[in-house]
């Protein structure tokens, strides 16, 4: 297949906007091929969309689908000859995720959290999500074989544990979701800072924080720790956000990336002292992310409308549901975590909501860096993924962002800067806070960009980019980016001007780093895992383990120990 | 005036989808039109004129001059004048599960009995049941905050369970008996019940509920002092203290104690 004259958009390869044409063969980019021609004249060319933070699959999934039966009721689509019916707008049923994915160019999406004990049922939905590539993060922040590998200071079995335990729940990466302040939720209780220690462990979240990066950069794995605040969504936490990123600056990377990924920096930009003195501190935030390197965020953008809040933060969410009188699910797993589900609205007249809103984008705006920070509603906590193209016409237009924020609470503009942002995104940043940047967050080598050798994933979308100004014509930007012309997966096209043709299975990413555990700590460890077995887990080690059976479309990442200098580059896939 | 007729050609043996029926949707088009409509019955869609017969006036008009006529058997028919906003729609005998769904304006007149879900989250407008209406009449669809949020509702007969949950305004008036836990989470509505009830106002937080036959109250109703409604004379209750609610309950002296 040659995709010919589009004007491609690839920046990772330093490709800005230029027409040339594109070869496909065995489902990669490659020099030179053969093949059916797809005409991509006066068309818009990027790699696929990769969502590196997005709830799309598992158990929390789930509790917000069965508590809100009447989202169900939005996003009814009937089957056709290719895809089964679709439901649901903030918790689409599976099926739908992957449709709705493929049909705005995104052929990539990362599940954020998912506790090892439950990674079987998320397994089991992302095998159902069609089309697109996926993985799975795993939680470790609240659980008690980490905490006690961080209080013995043994970093060694910690990495060993972290090895085997993104092995058993066949994961991809290092998920810390409110370090400590989810086993403290297990005593109705909640940590308050980074260096409040949590209940019976003797450990601070702090030490948490370190002992889980140092582990992640001694196994090398493709992806850094991914980290969701402790105080997340309070107000006045953005002291608690940089506090966190302080802890982090020494620690070395083990790859050319970031040391740590905050996940929805949205929720953690906060000042005032309470809600009623609640204000932006997106600036503040914005600066360290500009005089530093280690860090990288995605934004977690609120959408008006619904929304379907889920997060192993049980305590966060406890405390939404006080706060707004909303249904609240609660959730406890043994040893690991806590977790919790609120279902609310964002309106626009509410001050609060107006905030959050201008938040995310002042985060995008002031940041200069594109690399730095990824698109993301947080799907569905701060709005459904389908909202991405909004997001997008907002980061490219100022007449827009006036425009939106006319309909808000007029108090808005002296609670945040945004009124007096002028920057307008181009193609090139937008592409790589959608595409290249994740990729490149989360390693994959062979996503987010088009160069020889990477996975064919392309989305073409029918606009010019020397002919539409998206300052201005934000309603065509956004209408084109809504609906894909063409979505190639692998290859293969699967959905065009919005229509599925083509329903492949996706790949499941997950990472093997067992060949980087020395035998001692893994012996130490398991010794240890025997114990919390026998006296404290519901299951046996044996029933613990996510089975291949479940994962049937493994795309497995296995990190080259340390030591193999020479060879360390190469990665077997 | 038009009067457009519906008359089914059979017995339904699965139920028929058919929020088409509503003079929002025909109004405009001609009968031959109307009948080239699409219903789907189960997992297939039909014309509608190979559902029903389609008869009256052929000339289009503005929906609010528009009565639709419902003549046979409808109570296999589901959301009947579902989101209507103008003009009539008629029922000389039942009708099937949700009339009246998400109504915004307009009259809906039944004569028979009504099935479940009754002008569920109905915004406006009014819905006249001479017959029995089943559960849910005017409440919200699972899950969903709010159910009526305005309009009328006149049941002559009985209602069933959960009359108007999750109600956050209009009325519902019930000539006989209603089911259990009516004005279930009521946040606004108010509701008349001629007869008997059990259960009223359960986590009611605003609004009012009159009940004119016996009824057993909650433990969580505060009592209040004695009013004159229309010349008789009721007991006030406050609650549902279980959450801070303001809602009212009053209950007629002749007729009060518990069964």
């Amino acid at each position: 297949m040659i995709i010919k004259g589009g004007v491609v958009y690839d920046p990772a390869n330093g490709i800005f906007g230029e027409e040339m044409d594109i070869c496909v063969e065995g489902g990669k980019v490659v020099e030179d091929a053969r093949g059916e021609d797809i005409d991509a004249r006066g068309l818009l060319v990027m790699p696929g969309g990769v969502d590196a933070h997005s709830h799309i699959a598992g158990p929390k999934v789930n509790t917000g689908r069965i508590m809100c039966p009447n989202d169900g009721r939005m996003g009814i689509e009937p089957r056709t000859d290719v895809c089964r019916p679709s439901t649901g707008y903030t918790v689409p049923n599976c099926h739908a995720m992957g449709y709705r994915y493929a049909r705005m160019g995104y052929t990539t999406a990362f599940e954020a959290a998912t506790p090892i004990m439950e990674a079987r049922h998320t397994h089991e939905e992302l095998e159902e999500i069609p089309i697109i590539d996926k993985g799975a993060l795993t939680l470790f922040g609240n659980n008690w074989e980490v905490m006690e590998c961080v209080r013995d200071k043994d970093i060694g079995k910690l990495s060993a544990y972290v090895a085997w335990a993104l092995r058993s729940s066949r994961g991809y990466g290092v998920k810390i979701v409110n370090p400590g302040g989810g086993e403290a939720w297990g005593f109705g209780a909640n940590v308050k800072g980074v260096n409040d220690p949590v209940p019976n462990f003797d450990v601070t979240p702090a030490e948490i924080i370190r002992g889980l990066a140092k582990a992640n950069e001694l196994l090398r794995l493709p992806h850094s720790i991914h980290l969701h605040f402790n105080n997340l969504g309070k107000p006045g936490n953005y002291t608690t956000a940089i506090e966190t990123l302080e802890l982090l600056k020494d620690i070395l990377p083990s790859r050319e990336r970031q040391v740590v990924h905050v996940a929805h920096m949205q929720f953690s930009a906060y000042g005032g002292t309470s809600w009623r003195d609640f204000e932006s501190k997106a600036p503040a935030i914005a600066d360290y992310f500009n005089q530093n390197t280690h860090a990288t965020m995605d934004m977690g953008q609120i959408i008006f409308g619904n929304a379907t809040t889920m997060t192993a933060d049980g305590p966060l969410e406890y405390g939404n549901a006080r706060l707004l009188h909303a249904k609240w699910s609660n959730h406890d797993i043994e040893l690991e975590e806590a977790s919790g589900a609120v279902p609310l609205i964002y309106g626009r007249k509410m001050l609060v909501n107006a905030v959050q809103w201008a938040i995310g984008l002042e985060l995008a705006l002031l940041t200069k860096d594109p690399w730095k920070v990824l698109l993301t509603t947080d799907h569905p906590n701060g709005g459904p993924f389908v909202n991405y193209p909004e997001v997008i016409a907002l980061l490219m237009s100022k007449a827009k962002r006036t425009e939106e924020m006319a309909t808000l609470n007029d108090q808005i503009s002296k609670r945040t800067t945004l009124a007096g942002i002028d920057r307008e995104l181009d193609w090139n940043e937008i592409v790589i806070m959608t595409r290249a940047a994740p990729a490149k967050v989360l390693g994959l080598r062979d996503k987010g960009h088009l160069g020889p050798g990477a996975d064919a994933d392309i989305s073409i979308y029918d606009l010019l980019p020397g002919k539409v100004d998206p300052g201005k014509d934000y309603q065509l930007v956004k209408k084109a980016l809504s609906q894909s012309l063409i979505t190639i997966k692998s290859g293969q096209v699967v959905a065009k001007s919005g229509r599925i043709l083509a329903v492949p299975e996706g790949r499941t990413y997950w990472v093997d780093a067992s060949m980087s555990v020395p035998q001692a700590d893994q012996e130490r460890m398991m010794a240890d895992l025997k114990e919390k077995f026998d006296r404290y887990y519901s299951v046996q080690m044996s029933n613990y383990m996510v089975q291949d059976a479940y994962v049937p479309h493994p795309m497995v990442i296995r990190p080259q120990p340390f030591d193999q200098s020479a060879e360390a580059k190469k990665e077997v896939a | 005036m038009r009067t457009i007729t519906l008359r089914p050609k059979k017995a339904f043996d699965i139920p028929v989808e058919a929020e088409i029926i509503s003079p929002d949707k025909l109004a405009g088009l001609s009968l031959a039109q109307i009948g080239s409509l699409e219903a789907w019955q189960g997992n297939r869609t039909n014309k509608l004129s190979d559902l029903f017969s389609v008869e009256g006036d052929d000339v289009p008009v503005k929906p609010e001059e528009t009565t639709v006529r419902l003549e046979g058997d409808f109570s296999r028919v589901k959301r009947i004048a579902e989101n209507m906003s103008e003009g009539t729609v008629e029922a000389c005998g039942d009708v099937g599960m949700r009339a009246g769904n998400g109504m915004k304006g307009g009259l809906l007149r039944v004569q028979g009995n009504a099935d479940d879900w009754l002008g569920r989250e109905m915004r406006g407008g009014k819905i006249v049941v001479e017959g029995n209406a089943g559960n849910y009449a005017g409440a919200g669809y699972r899950g969903e905050k709010c159910g009526m949020r305005g309009g009328e509702m006149e049941i002559s007969g009985q209602a069933g369970a959960y009359l108007g949950e999750h109600m956050c305004g209009g009325s519902i008036k019930v000539g006989g008996d209603a089911g259990d836990f009516p004005g279930s989470a009521n946040q606004g509505g108010i509701i008349i019940i001629g007869g008997s009830t059990y259960l009223p106002g359960a986590e009611m937080t605003k609004g009012a509920i009159t009940i004119r036959g016996m009824v057993e109250m909650l433990p969580s109703y505060q009592k209040m002092e004695q009013v004159m409604i229309e010349g008789a004379n009721f007991q006030k209750y406050i609650g549902d203290l279980v959450e801070n609610g303001k809602g009212e309950i009053y209950v007629s002296n002749s007729a009060q104690q518990s069964p």
